[in-house]
């Protein structure tokens, strides 16, 4: 019997207006501690697109914990929109033929979610469905394909819209530590969607089936990245731990490995991998556990040189790179790899 | 099954014969079947050790030119199989051996590159013959200047110079002369065979991108094949050796 997947019809990236200079920002704001401004001074990112005040009487970025929030569903209106449109621009598509919403958003909390914006924002039909993934971080663009691909499948030839948008400057606290710094100094804003459908028309399209998903929770390493409540700070605060890049190398090997085996591959039938551009440790510690090389992250490593860390959004930023590339041929397979809190590694295995 | 090559694995040790009338040339066929090779050696080969050796008193005498006909368009596409093979053997997880008697010339020159050891006779002729032919050494040319410097491989490379075995040893791209094969394939099993594959292939990776990487890559690369490393039972069980004693 022929069997129809769901594929990945179309994609579209966005990202504020606003680009900075990675080696610059220190400057921008009264930053005088040696290691923060070092932070800034790395050759893996030299620009991102962020939403940054300007500086208050002190030369700092001064923001409530509301004023975040607001920034943030202000910024996810305002680029959400733009890739949606960008995404559906060469499939004759509009918002109204959309089935099925899915917002990812790490950062954002709020009710009603973004769906419900957006959709009030851009005039989606009122029977439209929709579901909103929130909280998961940078792996969760995985997280939500797998489900997005599941409804795909399970209502054939209706168009389903995931809209990644990750607004990671509202989510800053300034308090000259290191720790924040880290955080300050590594994630981006932007926003990536993607169209994915489940239809027979769609069997001669140049565009990859999703054909399986594999996870790894990693529950030793449960604190390694979080987001949470900081009471000093009054505001929600990133963690990052500085052993993430090698927990998730330890780990990082067993779901390609698994997702592999289930569909009867080698590693060296994948000709694409589409990392997640968490930090330049965190792609070393992939290349070297997974086996892949420089070239097989080389989107992943532009990414994160031109936007940072852009959370949930990154991997099809990589995507998108990767089909303005030109290389892709039918046929070929692809790996999706996405690592966050949780800690957690997600792959999805691609077909063109 | 091969018509190219004989293949043996016993007792841990794979043994990749080059075998064909006439030199040992590699031919397209020789490409597939190497590759066939490779296949089983990653995906089903228990051997912790492969070595590469040729019939009939040769190791390779270099590509076989029956495949290209000069009435029909040439293309690149058979070299970049032929390349990509080299890469595949030079990052195999095992380690390899390559034990060369007579003429080790173009392509059968790199594929002793691509190996982890080199043994050689005194009757061992390293040569690279291609400019003379009028085309290029591969990316033996890539691989070369590593092992000798900018200096003799400009020379090798672009005057074809034969190369005894003696004087490769000289050069540095021949670890052992001995005109007992199976003596160099001793000593060579002994030196490389107790080591740990996971730590022999990490640390030949980060040695072959040595000469490309900058200290700030290559330390974020280092740090991370040294987690993996550090995170095998191999290790493990050296460190409880080393409480014990």
């Amino acid at each position: 019997m022929f069997e129809t997947r769901p594929r990945i019809l179309a994609v579209g990236t966005s990202n504020p207006p606003d680009r900075y200079v990675q080696s610059e920002i220190p400057d921008l704001f009264t930053v005088d501690v040696p290691a923060i401004r070092a932070l800034f001074g790395s050759s893996h990112i030299l620009t991102r697109h962020l939403y940054l005040p300007p500086p208050n009487a002190d030369g700092l970025p001064e923001e409530t914990q509301g004023e975040l929030l607001a920034k943030h569903l202000r910024g996810a209106l305002e680029i959400a929109p733009i890739a949606v449109e960008r995404c559906l621009a060469d499939t004759g598509l509009t918002v109204q033929d959309i089935d099925y919403l899915a917002c990812i958003t790490t950062t954002g909390f709020m009710a009603p979610g973004l769906t419900a914006h957006l959709m009030k924002h851009m005039g989606f039909r009122e029977d439209c469905s929709r579901v909103d993934i929130v909280g998961m971080g940078c792996n969760a663009g995985l997280n939500a394909l797998n489900p997005v691909a599941a409804w795909a499948a399970a209502n054939p030839g209706r168009n389903a819209l995931m809209v990644c948008v990750e607004i990671c400057s509202a989510a800053y606290v300034f308090d000259q530590t290191l720790r924040t710094a880290i955080v300050n100094s590594l994630f981006g804003d932007g926003c990536a969607v993607a169209l994915v459908r489940s239809a027979v028309s769609d069997e001669r399209a140049f565009a990859p089936r999703v054909l399986g998903f594999n996870s790894q929770i990693i529950p030793p390493a449960i604190g390694a990245m979080r987001f949470d409540w900081d009471d000093q700070a009054n505001k929600f605060s990133f963690f990052l731990d500085r052993d993430i890049p090698y927990v998730v190398g330890q780990y990082a090997e067993r779901p390609v490995k698994r997702l592999l085996a289930e569909h009867g591959l080698k590693r060296r039938d994948i000709r694409h991998w589409l990392v997640h551009s968490g930090g330049k440790k965190v792609i070393d510690a992939i290349k070297y556990n997974v086996g892949i090389t420089e070239h097989d992250v080389r989107h992943t490593s532009s990414v994160l040189r031109d936007f940072g860390n852009l959370s949930s959004a990154s991997f099809l930023f990589s995507y998108q790179r990767l089909l303005d590339e030109g290389v892709v041929r039918r046929g070929d397979y692809g790996v999706m790899m996405t690592m966050g809190p949780g800690s957690t590694i997600e792959t999805a295995l691609l077909r063109w | 099954m091969y018509e190219t090559l004989r293949f043996d694995e016993t007792d841990g040790i794979a043994t990749v014969t080059l075998s064909r009338a006439g030199g040992n040339r590699i031919s397209m066929r020789m490409v597939r079947e190497l590759t066939a090779v490779c296949d089983h050696l990653e995906d089903t080969s228990d051997a912790r050790v492969v070595v590469f050796r040729g019939d009939g008193g040769a190791f390779s005498d270099g590509i076989d030119f029956s495949d290209f006909h000069p009435d029909r368009p040439l293309d690149i596409h058979g070299f970049n199989k032929w390349e990509k093979l080299c890469t595949r053997l030079e990052r195999l997880p095992k380690a390899t051996v390559a034990l060369v008697d007579g003429p080790a010339r173009g392509g059968g020159f790199q594929i002793a590159l691509v190996c982890d050891l080199r043994v050689a006779t005194s009757a061992a002729v390293f040569q690279l013959p291609e400019v003379h032919l009028g085309f290029l050494p591969g990316m033996g040319t890539f691989r070369f200047a590593k092992y000798v410097g900018l200096g003799h491989a400009k020379r090798i490379a672009m005057t074809c110079e034969a190369i005894s075995g003696s004087r490769a040893v000289e050069l540095g791209f021949i670890d052992r002369l001995d005109d007992d094969l199976e003596s160099g394939l001793a000593w060579a099993l002994g030196a490389l065979g107790p080591n740990h594959t996971v730590a022999i292939e990490l640390t030949r990776r980060l040695l072959n991108e040595s000469f490309a990487t900058s200290y700030e890559n290559a330390i974020g690369h280092f740090l991370a094949a040294q987690h993996r490393a550090i995170s095998q039972t191999a290790f493990l069980d050296t460190l409880r050796e080393q409480r014990k004693k």
